[in-house]
């Protein structure tokens, strides 16, 4: 991974300077930040809340692209052409949550605008789908949080620092909450919307996605509780 | 010779090409005009914001590249029932090239250093970057070619290979690098002692072109790689005057003094910054030795495939369109050839505008000649040590 992750704490000047240096790192070297995807996966998500009113898990629920998808599934054979069952592609769904792990599942979570480390335990339940008549492949994969998260604002933020894949939220009902207070509001952000409420967005500034990469393309899940 | 005809004489030549370069570069842009509105609708199907720009030119090369490589896989789907999409797969391919190249894992950065490190000409940045930028390309087809077409291999399979490829190529570069910093070192240091021992007066004499160690009056060129048939150790007069830089190659010397300096293949070591042994002639680029000195940095640099090639063939294969695949990959590398290429005359380019200022191979803009050269040896180093140790991380193959 790259120095990204190591910048969580700095102050508003190392920050400044951290910029500075990116950007002309960036213009000299190229580094991997102008590394453009590879992968594009649509989401859609679900936030599991336990009856306390703490989050207990998050589900996603990833669709491939039709390239990447072809790519992954090269080399495997199902018992019918074109098709790949649940079981066939069992192997692959681990291989995947495997190698997720390095890249912390590209989950990341705040609460009360506090970056949560390391909040994520392994998946507890995985599998990949194929859709024939798209080409498509779905990972889901169930992640808990160690600690099950009890806030009055909470963020949950999905993408690839690297940008070797593209995440994006679906366009139809991308996130739902299980299980969550009916007081409980939902606000999502795709990358560049200027629809989020102004006020969060502010808190919104030091996410790590941003710092160094001149980008902003994380995908923000935000439910604020009374 | 005069240095300074030579020099303006290439500094012509290499903006020739840079113009030509330019110009291939804007062809490109028309083509991102006509092609570009159809292919962001087409592949953009989530409307826009999906792929998100930075700011400023980064950000549109970023843009681009993004966009233009979706378009490839819908192209080449295309050209399943349309043989006229393969134009358009073509051009693409292309363009996306010229972009891509600008992202990392290109080798823009260790084909610069290394080329201002050994002093190469531009004609040899250029032929580098194609050459390499070819290497780039074949892997990719090999590797796809081979382990998916042929065995059947999973990506996981092909994830290893390239692991394994990575780990060779930026192996390469740090073996490069070394060799480039221990030469460049010792250049660097008998420049500034040259220098030194000037200004301390001890031999007062523009016409000497050697570092020379003032007390015994003897000086031993090391390092030379082909051995002489003279020994290289020499003495001679404490002042000579008339020593022109005319280097003989026989043994035949009609000096008083025995001097031998036999040629060095990789114009590494020599003490000038400028003259005869700068800027290897045309005729030894076209010979075989020519190649041979490039072909470390060519392999160091190419064999890493590109991650968006391998994805984009084996979804090539999957529509059994392998060989529109292939021939996409290799018109891509000729579009990231041409941007490396043009990177790498720039820096050729300054390199020649820095070196105007060393009037005198014994004087300070000699040194800093020197330390330039030494300074992108030390960087050709250190991108192979940051890449092996995975700080800079190339490209990415599998996240899944």
């Amino acid at each position: 991974m790259t120095g990204l992750t190591l910048s969580s704490n700095l102050s508003g000047r190392a920050l400044r300077w951290r910029n500075l240096g990116a950007a002309c790192w960036l213009g000299l070297m190229t580094t991997p930040a102008l590394a453009h995807p590879h992968v594009w996966v649509t989401m859609t998500e679900e936030l599991i809340f336990s009856e306390d009113g703490a989050l207990a898990a998050v589900r996603h629920t990833w669709t491939f692209d039709e390239t990447f998808s072809a790519f992954a599934t090269q080399g495997l054979s199902g018992k019918t052409k074109g098709r790949f069952t649940r079981e066939e592609l069992r192997p692959l769904a681990q291989t995947n949550v495997e190698s997720l792990k390095e890249y912390r599942y590209f989950t990341y979570a705040r609460v009360d605008g506090k970056k949560q480390k390391d909040a994520f335990g392994d998946p507890i339940d995985y599998w990949l789908d194929y859709d024939p008549e798209k080409t498509e492949l779905t990972l889901h994969l169930t992640l808990p949080l160690k600690k099950p998260l009890i806030a009055r604002q909470l963020l949950i933020e999905v993408y690839d620092p690297e940008f070797f894949v593209d995440f994006g939220l679906a366009e139809r009902n991308p996130v739902k909450l299980v299980g969550a207070s009916p007081q409980c509001s939902l606000a999502t952000e795709k990358p560049h919307d200027a629809n989020f409420p102004p006020a969060l967005n502010q808190l919104f500034t030091t996410s790590e996605a941003n710092i160094g990469m001149g980008m902003n393309f994380a995908n923000k899940i935000s439910v604020q509780c009374p | 010779m005069n240095a300074f005809s030579r020099f303006d004489g290439m500094r012509r030549h290499a903006m020739t090409v840079g113009v030509v370069l330019l110009a291939l570069i804007l062809f490109s842009g028309v083509i991102v005009l006509v092609c570009a509105p159809p292919a962001s609708a087409q592949t953009l199907p989530f409307g826009a914001g999906r792929a998100v720009p930075t700011t400023g030119i980064a950000g549109w090369v970023f843009a681009k590249q993004a966009i233009f490589y979706r378009t490839l896989s819908g192209e080449i789907r295309a050209a399943k029932s349309d043989g006229s999409a393969l134009w358009a797969l073509m051009g693409i391919a292309f363009v996306y090239g010229v972009f891509h190249a600008a992202g990392p894992g290109h080798g823009k950065a260790v084909i610069s250093s290394y080329l201002l490190a050994n002093d190469e000409t531009w004609r040899r940045g250029v032929a580098l970057s194609f050459a390499s930028a070819l290497v780039q390309s074949l892997t990719a087809i090999l590797i796809v070619g081979i382990a998916a077409a042929l065995l059947g291999a999973t990506a996981k399979m092909m994830g290893d290979a390239v692991r394994a490829i990575e780990i060779v190529s930026y192996g390469l570069i740090v073996v490069v690098g070394a060799r480039l910093l221990s030469a460049k070192g010792s250049g660097f240091v008998r420049a500034a002692e040259a220098l030194s021992a000037r200004r301390g007066g001890a031999l007062g004499d523009a016409g000497n072109h050697h570092a020379v160690e003032p007390a015994s009056g003897a000086h031993q060129h090391q390092n030379h790689g082909a051995s002489s048939c003279c020994g290289h150790q020499h003495s001679r007069p404490p002042v000579d005057r008339h020593h022109d830089h005319a280097h003989d190659h026989g043994c035949n010397h009609s000096y008083g003094h025995d001097h031998d300096h036999t040629h060095h293949d990789d114009h590494e070591l020599d003490v000038m910054p400028w003259g005869h042994a700068h800027g290897p002639e045309p005729q030894e680029l076209a010979g075989p030795e020519g190649w041979k000195r490039g072909l470390s940095a060519i392999v160091a640099v190419g064999l890493r495939p590109c991650s968006g090639a391998i994805i984009l063939l084996v979804f090539a294969l999957s529509q059994g369109l392998f060989w529109a695949g292939a021939v996409s990959t290799l018109v891509m590398g000729l579009g990231t050839a041409v941007t490396v290429a043009a990177i790498a005359t720039f820096a050729v380019s300054a390199k020649a505008f820095v070196r105007r200022f060393a009037t005198d191979e014994i004087s300070y803009g000699s040194v800093v000649v020197r330390g330039l050269e030494l300074g992108a040896a030390g960087l050709v180093l250190a991108f192979g040590l940051l890449l092996l140790a995975g700080y800079m991380a190339s490209e990415r193959l599998v996240g899944f």
